[in-house]
């Protein structure tokens, strides 16, 4: 592993600032699970570590109403303790749930997971159907992301060289609302994701019918991605049959575009991204479309 | 019970070096620092296969920090190393055959130099055609990588007429299988330290399962007298057969030797992976006949082992699958015909089974469909063929010893899972979830085989406390046969077992007891302990006679004191030491077993038969989305007849180990090389269970059988217990969704496409 400078700012001011400083030669770390591995693999180009998590003003989550603001540096472990996730965000609890190990949830943040912008990143497909955005800053700006225009590609994301990742904004689920997080790994524990994909819907006044749907999927597009296809037909078709779920599903087909590497083939990927729609979709079925 | 008359055998005994385990305090090899020591890395090949022109040291050699800089040039003795054939070189000088190959290592006085310092090493390559598939590396036009061609080893066995087997069967099975390439995955890499001390002596800690076949390997590889060769291994942090064959020690001792300093090397996950051994994945197409009646009439095997570049065990492997070709069954007309073949595929050796996991699954299979074609219930089937003592096995030898099919059978009946298995399938708790049960019988030859040397060694001590330490060359790396140890020595000295001190694994203080493998270490290492304790009771008694001035046969041993039964008179076992003491010396004896063999000898396969064979039935009991492909294993079962349990907790926890292994071998295990390059050389690609994978439950169902060989007629039990899990599984797969699985690992990917094609013949159908 090749010598690097570490930097430890206190506060937000004076990380921007060493930021501005550095920008270009400069990595942001903060639970480092993703970026550390990286680095003993040679293939981080910056030799220069700005650590953001000693900086108070990015942690914590802040109830604000509608809304649910997330510090980029609070801990999976953190966000799936806190009493409002589970309740008001199940997607998100569920998605963050079945990130890495015990060990792993301690220190990661969903600053990294976001910024990583891993295809796969579990924590994605949940903030995309969430409404999710990104607040980024800089010496010079403050700005406000939608979460689907933060993604550029695998590890690229519309973060500029001297911005850092602030914080994440999600809103609340209400009553009507159902949904789901669903992954599949190569195995249950400690697995990085061949397929993952979330759900919310708004229930509309008639029964089986939806005003809102929001489908996203993961590990199946250069980042993740919204079904809009598959979104219009939940809104419009009465979802009143499992044969009608599989058909809407298979819409999915339309939306994705995967590649094989050594966690799954290209095949597997565009079939088990129905599928999981379907599963996730049958399974709110069968339940009555109850929040469980 | 046979058991009951005993004080530890049979018993659970904690093991005892758990505490020390447990609490972090023991040092393996890999935690070993040396004052002023040296660190090792070791330059690998650039190209799975190609020439060496050229090896430049000089730039890495001017580097400030760094002490030496080995190639070929630096091997005094033998550049090369294998248990078998000592084909695979310490370093290599004209070619390299895989991606892990040794060309060059360097000793710097910090890990980030010595990386340094490889970087700097200049290698002129002629790459060569990659041979990656073994069926093509056998064609006469095929590149070669060894000269002599790339066939290592063939081995054929006919018994009978199989073509008449053919015209008289009632149903014939023709299948494809294939198995996959496995890492042992111990949680120590080989790492270690190496030295010369004041006494011109090399030591070579490294984790091994025979420290004293090391010596001579590396005494061979370094032109150095092997009895200067100390070589200790222990506590070893798990091997599984990974430990049986060398790998960086002879590197480890050049270094050592040259720099005249301790050196040590540990390999990271990534470069244990892509370095050294594997499992030797298979392709073997089968043939079987049956009669109606289920009456096996008889196989014939096609069985392609891909060796990866150099020999190590290979050879045997191969033999042992050969002979384990068809299963426990009796069947008396057999054609197998097995090839051993040189690829680039990294290297592979003993792995826990040794050729049994691969034809396992594919004999496990094919008695699956004969089961559901022939409509017998599939315990039933495997009973109507099952070897019983008496009998001739598939290759002709027969078996005079213990035989535990019967009863593991009947044992794996009686399970939770297999009792309840009509209701437990029906469980449906979502439309696309699938339940199912399967079932698998095996074997396992325990030891060494015909023709090669199997003994067992130990040397016993009394101690000046009057305690006793016991001495045995074989390795506990983690199956706990220390423990087992104490416990034979404590029952047969009648003596407290905190009063046994056990020390494993060093080749200047241990009697040589064969290599730790073949699941003969119990087995050989204790019947030698036991040995020694008699004849250490024997000496007691003359010393005791003597005391109480009374006939040696008056003379019987109490729970840690000797007492003359007519007198009454008693003395403690420390009081007979200080006796001993002052008479001059404490006595020691020792111990030698040779394991029995079989009267015949197979021709052309050397090694075979094998003379005792631990049994064990398993079932598993699967979950499975059929829209994913996803499997849960929800509880397992094994039935294990490994004569009479010396440690009940031990026969548990190995049973549990084994089952989950056996899980990995059959669900997710399989290291992926593409033109010679591995691809998932780590723990997020290399898929082996977590905790979250393991069932809930896996019961434990011990058969007693006893093996008259054995110590308290104890056999051993290490392999057998992950050999049948992955075909349990498979055919636990089938049950629940009608999917059959011909390729492990059984991913989530191979059973939903696997599952699509059944679905798609039965609409077809």
């Amino acid at each position: 592993m090749k010598e690097i400078d570490y930097f430890f700012p206190k506060t937000l001011e004076e990380a921007l600032q060493i930021l501005n400083e550095n920008k270009g030669s400069m990595r942001v770390i903060a639970g480092g699970t993703d970026l550390v591995v990286r680095l003993k693999q040679g293939q981080v180009k910056e030799d220069r570590l700005l650590d953001i998590s000693r900086i108070d003003a990015l942690k914590g989550i802040e109830d604000r109403g509608e809304k649910i603001y997330i510090g980029a540096t609070t801990t999976h472990t953190e966000i799936l303790e806190h009493p409002l996730i589970k309740t008001s965000v199940p997607i998100l609890h569920d998605a963050i749930k079945s990130i890495a190990s015990l060990q792993i949830r301690n220190i990661a943040t969903i600053g990294g997971n976001v910024a990583n912008a891993s295809p796969a990143g579990d924590s994605i497909p949940a903030l995309f159907v969430l409404n999710g955005f990104v607040f980024t800053k800089s010496i010079e700006e403050e700005r406000k992301i939608p979460i689907e225009e933060f993604f550029l590609g695998p590890s690229k994301t519309s973060l500029k060289e001297n911005e850092i990742l602030v914080g994440i904004e999600i809103t609340k689920m209400q009553d009507d609302e159902v949904g789901f997080f669903r992954k599949v790994g190569q195995r249950k524990g400690t697995a990085i994701s061949v397929v993952n994909g979330a759900v919310r819907l708004k229930k509309d006044s008639k029964p089986n019918r939806f005003s809102k749907a929001f489908v996203s999927l993961g590990a199946v597009a250069p980042t993740v991605v919204r079904a809009k296809i598959v979104e219009n037909a939940l809104e419009s078709e009465e979802i009143d049959s499992l044969d009608k779920i599989m058909y809407i599903s298979g819409l999915v087909f339309r939306e994705v575009s995967p590649i094989s590497d050594v966690r799954g083939s290209l095949e597997y990927r565009r079939d088990v991204s129905i599928n999981i729609i379907y599963e996730g979709l049958a399974d709110l079925f069968l339940n009555g479309f109850r929040r469980s | 019970m046979e058991e009951a008359k005993y004080k530890y055998i049979g018993r659970s005994v904690p093991r005892i070096d758990a505490l020390e385990k447990a609490t972090g305090k023991i040092k393996y090899m890999s935690d070993l620092s040396l004052p002023n020591m040296l660190f090792g890395k070791i330059l690998r090949a650039k190209y799975p296969h190609a020439k060496i022109l050229r090896i430049d040291t000089s730039k890495a050699e001017a580097l400030p920090g760094v002490v030496t800089v080995i190639t070929h040039k630096d091997v005094p003795g033998l550049n090369g190393f294998g248990i078998v054939v000592p084909d695979m070189p310490v370093l290599c000088k004209d070619k390299v055959r895989y991606i892990g190959d040794a060309v060059a290592a360097v000793a710097a006085e910090t890990e980030t130099i010595a990386e340094k310092a490889l970087s700097l090493i200049e290698v002129d390559y002629e790459p060569l055609p990659i041979v990656d598939d073994p069926e093509e590396a056998m064609k006469e036009d095929a590149p070669k990588i060894h000269e002599e061609g790339n066939i290592h080893l063939h081995t054929e066995i006919k018994r009978g007429d199989v073509e008449k087997a053919f015209k008289e069967a009632d149903l014939i099975i023709e299948e494809t299988f294939f198995t996959g390439r496995q890492d042992h995955t111990p949680l120590e890499t080989e790492g270690g330290v190496a030295f010369v001390d004041e006494e011109g002596n090399l030591n070579v800690y490294v984790g091994s399962q025979y420290p004293q076949r090391d010596q001579l390997q590396l005494a061979r590889c370094l032109n150095w007298n092997p009895k200067k060769i100390r070589v200790v291994s222990y506590p070893v942090g798990g091997a599984f057969g990974r430990k049986d064959e060398l790998s960086i020690q002879p590197i480890l001792a050049l270094l050592a030797i040259k720099a005249k300093r301790a050196v040590k090397i540990t390999l990271s996950r990534e470069e244990s992976m892509i370095a050294y051994w594997k499992r030797h994945p298979f392709k073997m197409h089968y043939k079987v006949a049956f009669k109606n009646d289920g009456t096996l009439l008889g196989v014939d095997a096609y069985l392609v082992e891909d060796k990866g570049a150099y020999s190590s065990l290979g050879g045997p492997v191969l033999n042992l699958a050969v002979e384990h070709a068809c299963g426990p069954y009796r069947v008396d007309n057999v054609h197998v015909d097995g090839y051993a073949v040189f690829t680039n595929n990294g290297i592979a050796g003993a792995f826990r089974g040794f050729g049994a996991p691969q034809t396992a699954f594919a004999i496990e299979t094919i008695m699956d469909i004969a089961s559901r074609k022939l409509n017998i219930d599939p315990i039933d089937l495997r009973k109507k063929s099952a070897l019983r003592k008496g009998d001739k096995t598939s290759i002709g030898n027969v078996l005079s010893t213990s035989v535990g099919t019967e009863l593991v059978l009947d044992g794996i009946r009686e399970s939770n899972i297999w009792k309840n298995r009509e209701e437990l399938r029906k469980i449906s708790t979502k439309p696309w979830l699938k339940r199912g049960v399967g079932v698998a019988l095996t074997y396992q030859g325990t030891g060494l085989g015909v023709g090669i040397p199997d003994y067992g060694g130990a040397i016993l001590s009394m101690n000046e406390d009057g305690s006793f330490s016991v001495r045995v060359g074989t390795v506990d790396y983690g199956q706990g046969i220390g423990t087992s140890y104490a416990q034979i020595v404590a029952e047969a000295m009648n003596i407290p077992i905190e009063k046994v001190k056990v020390v494993l694994g060093d080749s200047f203080l241990t009697a040589d007891s064969g290599p730790t493998s073949a699941s003969r270490g119990v087995y050989t290492g204790g019947k030698a302990a036991l040995i020694a304790s008699e004849k250490m009771k024997k000496t007691l008694k003359e010393k005791v006679s003597k005391l109480f001035k009374t006939d040696e046969d008056n003379v019987e041993f109490g729970f840690g004191y000797v007492y003359d039964k007519v007198s009454g008179n008693k003395v403690t076992y420390e009081e007979l030491a200080k006796n001993f003491k002052e008479e001059g010396k404490l006595p020691e004896e020792e111990g030698y077993f040779l394991v029995p063999t079989a009267e015949i000898k197979i021709e052309n396969a050397f090694g075979l038969p094998h003379h005792i064979f631990a049994f064990s039935a398993h079932t598993a009991y699967v979950e499975v989305n059929t829209l994913t492909g996803e499997v849960s294993v929800l509880e397992g079962a094994e039935a294990v007849d490994g004569g009479i349990v010396v440690n009940r907790q031990g026969f548990e926890a190995q049973v549990e180990g084994g089952f989950v292994m056996g899980m990995g071998y059959g669900l997710t295990e399989h290291l992926a090389i593409e033109n010679g390059i591995v691809k998932n050389p780590n723990f997020s690609t290399y898929i082996i269970p977590s905790i979250k994978d393991v069932p809930k439950r896996i019961e434990t169902i011990p058969v007693i059988n006893p093996e008259d060989t054995g110590p308290y007629k104890a056999k051993g039990i290490a392999e057998t217990v992950m050999v049948a899990t992955a075909p349990a599984i498979t055919n636990a797969i089938y049950d629940a969704t009608g999917a059959r699985i011909f390729s492990i690992p059984a991913t989530p990917s191979v059973v939903y496409f696997a599952i699509k094609e059944a679905e798609s013949e039965e609409n077809f159908d």
